[in-house]
């Protein structure tokens, strides 16, 4: 079974199956423990014009099926990124995804700028959903006008195919969604992480240096699923669903609530090769459900396209 | 049982018996990520490799209750271990808590400078959860024992006998591990000499350098920066860390 996904301005994956920003490092750190040409294209980690230091520790603490993270987006800026990552990411047979962040629409215009003038990145993804960032970050994410105002600035310095990643810590992140297709966007990813806090009762006090950080992992793939489901149906661009994914049953509900591609990102930490086992898996299990290819997936749930009839499904609860 | 809830485990993995004393094994559990824990011995010969930790989670609990026989997923060896001291000059371990395994895994590989005897010096909060003091001994090194609460050896921290230690030594190598609180107290106690090699804990995500989980304070290229305990050490220098 083809499992290629055909994405605006010419983004073509071989397979729907991203590993999430964040998760993946800025390419080489998992060379030796995944296959990266089986994945259908990475996100690496969000990348600012220049160095951002991150919060201070502990980042991250594990929650019942979740995980809180507080890392503040700590990353070695755009320059050192071209220099010393993005020859490494040239020789990968994978799709190149550059998250980008900034605390002001200026910050997100010059990484995309700088971007845009180096070969070997395949799209942009436009972080304005990070919980862990006071100042910038989730705040444009929260308000259309502001997030509109960004995807117009990254629009106009790159013709790269655009993703913005939106907030679940919103009222209505369809609204979001639909503002930033209107200033540009190409495609939606969909979603980032939850905010959260945990304490540490031996210590008393909050458990992450950052005090809040945002949650990841199955907890909140129903959260995810939902917006996915109103995205898909609040805009005409792709969106690519994330939040949770562990298995390969899990990509197929992300797909038939309207997603395109997905991401996957908490289960690599525990699992590294949990990716290359879906990508493997997925033709099977797509047949098994009585499709005969991965676009008929795509949207099958959502309102209005008719319900077939139940299949049998091994190990399902 | 080696204290009262900690385990010691025994793997057959000829890749993880060619770990480097300091390194790590990153062991699924049940829990939604990995636990890092160091080796408490290794055996290049047979292949084995043992693990040593405390029972504190779901995880750590999970991983006591597996039998003889079960199959484990571990990711590793990982990270920078102990670098082996200069045989010429004398060495000291220093180990508090759950932080003294990895360092018997060191005594067992390493040989004395001539005309010297290793020092090594366990500390912990009571007398019950003193790991491998015997151990030790067998290999003919000289033990120092400190507990908080005087329950056996000197009552107090691993930093007086360090202290006199380096009086004696003062060309000695140092190899630490434990808590941050008492490795931060090796560090000032070893004043400006080199060769103070620290193991440190902290919280971890992927295990590999892809998260920036397990980050601690150091000194970078230009300046404090935050360096990474799984990929950069867990072994750091001295000189590469900040304590607060």
């Amino acid at each position: 079974m083809n499992l290629a996904v055909s994405l605006p301005r010419g983004l073509k994956l071989k397979n729907p199956i991203i590993a999430a920003s964040g998760t993946f490092g800025f390419g080489p750190e998992y060379a030796s423990l995944v296959d990266m040409s089986v994945l259908g294209g990475i996100s690496v980690k969000g990348l600012s014009p220049d160095p951002w230091p991150g919060n201070p520790p502990p980042r991250v603490w594990e929650t019942p099926m979740g995980l809180l993270n507080s890392i503040g987006l700590q990353n070695h800026g755009v320059e050192v990124f071209c220099q010393q990552d993005l020859p490494f990411l040239r020789n990968a047979d994978t799709r190149i995804i550059a998250n980008i962040i900034g605390h002001t629409v200026d910050e997100y215009r010059r990484v995309a700028a700088r971007l845009s003038r180096e070969s070997g990145i395949d799209a942009l993804e436009v972080n304005i959903s990070c919980p862990n960032i006071k100042e910038g970050g989730m705040s444009f994410g929260q308000d259309p006008d502001q997030a509109a105002q960004v995807m117009s600035a990254v629009r106009a310095e790159t013709d790269l195919p655009v993703m913005v990643k939106i907030s679940p810590n919103t009222t209505y992140p369809a609204m979001i969604a639909k503002a930033v297709e209107d200033a540009g966007a190409d495609m939606i990813s969909a979603i980032n992480t939850v905010v959260g806090m945990a304490i540490d009762v031996r210590h008393r006090r909050p458990a992450l240096g950052g005090i809040t950080g945002g949650l990841s992992g199955p907890a909140i793939k129903p959260i995810a699923l939902r917006i996915v489901y109103e995205v898909a149906q609040a805009v005409e661009i792709p969106v690519v669903g994330m939040g949770g994914i562990s298995s390969t049953m899990d990509v197929v509900e992300f797909l038939m609530a309207g997603a395109a591609a997905v991401m996957v990102g908490t289960i690599t930490f525990q699992y590294p090769r949990r990716m290359q086992e879906i990508v493997a898996e997925l033709p099977e299990v797509i047949s098994e459900l009585g499709f005969d290819g991965l676009s008929d997936v795509v949207g099958s749930a959502l309102p209005g396209r008719s319900h077939a009839a139940p299949v049998m499904v091994e190990d399902y609860e | 049982m080696p204290a009262p809830d900690h385990v010691e485990l025994w793997v057959h993995s000829p890749p993880l018996a060619k770990a480097t004393p300091g390194q790590f094994a990153h062991v699924a559990t049940q829990g939604m990520l990995r636990r890092p824990i160091s080796f408490s011995r290794l055996d290049v010969d047979t292949g084995h490799a043992a693990i040593l930790f405390q029972v504190v989670g779901v995880g750590t609990r999970w991983l006591a209750s597996q039998q003889e026989g079960a199959v484990l997923d571990i990711l590793g060896p990982l990270g920078r271990g102990f670098p082996a001291p200069d045989d010429r000059r004398p060495w000291c371990l220093v180990g508090g808590g759950v932080g003294i395994p990895p360092l018997l895994a060191a005594a067992s590989q390493w040989t004395p400078a001539a005309q010297t005897t290793p020092a090594t010096i366990l500390g912990a909060r009571t007398a019950s959860l003193l790991l491998l003091e015997e151990n030790f001994r067998q290999l003919g090194h000289e033990v120092w024992v400190t507990t908080d609460d005087g329950s056996r050896g000197e009552k107090g921290t691993v930093i007086g006998p360090l202290a006199r230690w380096l009086a004696k030594n003062p060309l000695g190598q140092v190899y630490a591990c434990g808590p941050t609180a008492m490795l931060s107290a090796v560090a000032a106690t070893s004043g400006q000499r080199g060769d103070v090699w620290l193991a440190l804990e902290q919280r971890m995500g992927c295990g590999v350098g892809a998260c920036l989980a397990c980050v601690v304070l150091g000194n970078g290229a230009n300046g404090p920066s935050y360096r990474r305990v799984c990929a950069d050490g867990p072994v750091f220098s001295r000189e590469e860390l900040i304590f607060p």
